[in-house]
């Protein structure tokens, strides 16, 4: 028997009941929503952490809160429409229920990132994770040095989080850039064009205050990690965030493993050097 | 000492269902022996390892999470009395303290303990094995124990609850029947046991290439028998039913041997192949779990041999793996 969130002794595998405050377009494919447990408690979670999310009939699916724990009214998360969950969830607006269980995973390791400079590095869909974290360096910037945040998308339709971006780029506290891999003909564009390894060369960076967190889809990791090894960061410097088939998020259904380790408990997030003998693990 | 003769076993069993839920192994009208309750059919505690495992009595092959209606969730209840479930072999009772482990360290997990707590749990070793061979004693990691000597089973009880429930059985005297087991076990070294001790220091030495993988991969077909057969796979997918007014939310066993088991919604699949998904079968077992749990976790129960159609069990590539690279 575990504690729920509302606090009273559930199965661990019950999730509690969660409301939709609010609904928004990021892009056509991916939807943001704001929410909050109906009991009024906080979710609890820490940047880097998951939910299982649960729609009755539609099984369930881990989905990444996309926002800080500093701003504790509500929590959000940035859903893709891939399949028969996450398009019933796109079909929900404001004031419907969904269920939850979590928060769930290990998080980015604050106590040590703290006092470095951060390169926030994300493709796709991993800027949903990351924009936790991010959030989190909003609010909280005197714990931490130089905030560089890399972003890239396939194409200009495909950015996610366009306010927030507009934010972080006229921000005296971030130092922002990003890129698309191709503008589709006839699309009005202004940004760079290029992957994302293409930002990295220009970076001045010192090897030695700073950690880079990277997010993305896994095409992404190994070349990136060579451009920041070739910027002599040490692995012990580069954290990442593995996505896998999660089924249950607690360790026990199997689906999740990387050679020993189950990357719903002792991830999603990993330091690099915990991970880069592990076979499949990139 | 406590006993039962052979006779004395249906009755005692069915005695302690005002007590307890009891599963015991029953031969079928058409020869399968496996787990049920008294009186579905004649007991069969002879002929070894039961063909399905044993721990399926507390980890159902698919057993409901929650029933969800407009009043709220319901869970699945504990059974009404414990269960007492006799028939394991000292492998299948190696196989339920590992995932007795598995289930309970870091997030416990409440399904399979309102099945397992309070649950009894009855060895069964001696001269009952497959045409009479003998089978080791479990000597712990059960309740009690039914030692079959040839002419009675004798009980011997490892807690404080077996104990209360073989109080009223008659005594004999000691014949030195469990120390001659004891001893007979000690000198026989079983091969399979060696092959996948050995197997395992070649695969964490690195000494097996993925072009062996592969090879073995391709002789499979993907049925799955081997984790459903296997006492500690204990992977699970989850299923919504729907039905008029209320969603049943189940899990059921799953296996790593099928193409989806890991493929993710960007279809990225880190089991993409069969050598990989092949690999993961064995490797898991024989490197992966020592690395996280400090054992083995095969405990060399042989029902993934006996299952798999093609002749690709942990022990047949445990001797190939030994014979090509045990070697070099
Ligand atoms: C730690 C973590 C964080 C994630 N964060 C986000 C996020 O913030 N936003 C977001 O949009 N997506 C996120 N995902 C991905 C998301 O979980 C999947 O898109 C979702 O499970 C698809 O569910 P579905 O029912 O819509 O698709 P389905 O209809 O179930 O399946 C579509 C495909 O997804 C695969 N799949 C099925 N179930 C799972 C599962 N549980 N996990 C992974 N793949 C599965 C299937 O094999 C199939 O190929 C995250 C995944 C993980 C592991
Ligand atoms: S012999 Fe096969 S079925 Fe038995 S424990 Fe080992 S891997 Fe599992
Ligand atoms: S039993 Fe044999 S053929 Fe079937 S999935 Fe297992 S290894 Fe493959
Ligand atoms: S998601 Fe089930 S074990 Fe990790």
């Amino acid at each position: 028997m575990s504690s729920s969130a509302d606090g009273t002794t559930a199965s661990l595998y019950v999730p509690v009941d969660c409301e939709i405050i609010a609904v928004s377009d990021l892009t056509p494919h991916e939807k943001l929503f704001r929410l909050r447990l109906k009991n009024g408690a906080p979710l609890g979670h820490l940047p880097g952490q998951f939910v299982q999310v649960s729609l009755l009939g539609w099984e369930e699916a881990p989905i990444s809160v996309a926002s800080s724990p500093t701003r504790t009214d509500y929590f959000e998360m940035g859903i893709r429409r891939t399949g028969s969950l996450t398009s019933a969830m796109h079909e929900l607006t404001a004031g419907d229920l969904i269920g939850v269980r979590g928060p769930f995973g290990r998080p980015f390791e604050l106590p040590k990132l703290r006092g470095h400079d951060l390169l926030l590095i994300s493709g796709g869909c991993g800027l949903a994770p990351l924009r936790s974290l991010i959030h989190y360096c909003e609010d909280r910037p005197e714990e931490f040095g130089a905030l560089t945040i890399l972003y890239g998308a396939k194409s200009p339709g495909d950015v996610l989080f366009k306010d927030d971006f507009a934010l972080w780029e006229t921000s005296a506290r971030f130092a922002c850039s990003r890129t698309v891999d191709q503008v589709p003909e006839g699309d009005c564009y202004s940004g760079g064009v290029g992957l994302i390894t293409s930002l990295i060369p220009p970076l001045e960076i010192d090897p030695h205050r700073t950690v880079a967190v990277l997010v993305g889809p896994p095409v992404m990791y190994r070349a990136v990690i060579a451009e920041l090894k070739k910027k002599g960061l040490s692995s012990d410097r580069i954290v990442v965030s593995l996505e896998r088939h999660m089924r249950c998020g607690v360790g026990k259904c199997g689906h999740c493993t990387i050679e020993h380790l189950y990357c719903c408990q002792d991830g999603p997030v990993f330091w690099l050097n915990e991970i880069e003998h592990l076979r499949g693990a990139l | 000492m406590k006993y039962l003769s052979n006779e004395q076993i249906p009755d005692f069993f069915s005695s302690l269902q005002a007590t307890h839920e009891v599963r015991l192994p029953i031969m079928l009208p058409d020869g399968t022996r496996c787990l049920g309750h008294p009186g579905d059919g004649t007991v069969a505690l002879f002929g070894g390892a039961l063909p399905a495992k044993p721990t399926a009595a507390f980890f159902p092959h698919e057993g409901p999470v929650f029933v969800a209606a407009s009043e709220g969730f319901t869970e699945p209840s504990a059974p009404e009395k414990p269960l007492l479930v006799v028939g394991f072999t000292s492998r299948d009772l190696a196989c339920l303290r590992f995932i007795d482990r598995f289930f309970a360290e870091g997030w416990r997990d409440d399904i399979y303990f309102r099945n397992r707590q309070g649950a009894l749990v009855v060895g069964v070793s001696g001269y009952c094995g497959p045409g009479g061979a003998s089978l080791a004693l479990a000597d712990g990691d059960c309740d009690f124990e039914l030692v079959w000597d040839r002419t009675r089973w004798l009980v011997v009880s490892h807690t404080g609850a077996g104990s209360a429930i073989v109080e009223g059985l008659a005594e004999t005297v000691s014949d030195g029947t469990l120390e001659r087991l004891r001893k007979e076990m000690a000198v026989y070294e079983d091969e399979n046991e060696k092959a996948i001790r050995r197997a395992s220091e070649l695969i964490r030495a690195d000494r097996v290439p993925d072009t062996f993988w592969s090879e073995i991969g391709d002789r499979c077909i993907a049925c799955t028998g081997c984790n459903l057969a296997c006492p500690t796979c204990t992977c699970f997918g989850v299923q919504d039913w729907r039905y008029a007014g209320r969603v049943k939310r189940s899990r059921m066993w799953d296996s790593c041997q099928l193409d989806g088991f890991m493929r993710e919604a960007s279809g990225h699949n880190p089991l993409g192949t069969e050598g990989l998904r092949t690999r993961r079968r064995i490797h898991h077992k024989l490197a992966a779990d020592p690395d996280r749990w400090g054992e083995i976790s095969c405990f060399v129960c042989g029902r993934c041999d006996a299952v798999c159609p093609t002749g690709i069990g942990i022990f047949a590539v445990a001797r190939e793996l030994i014979e090509r690279f045990g070697n070099i």
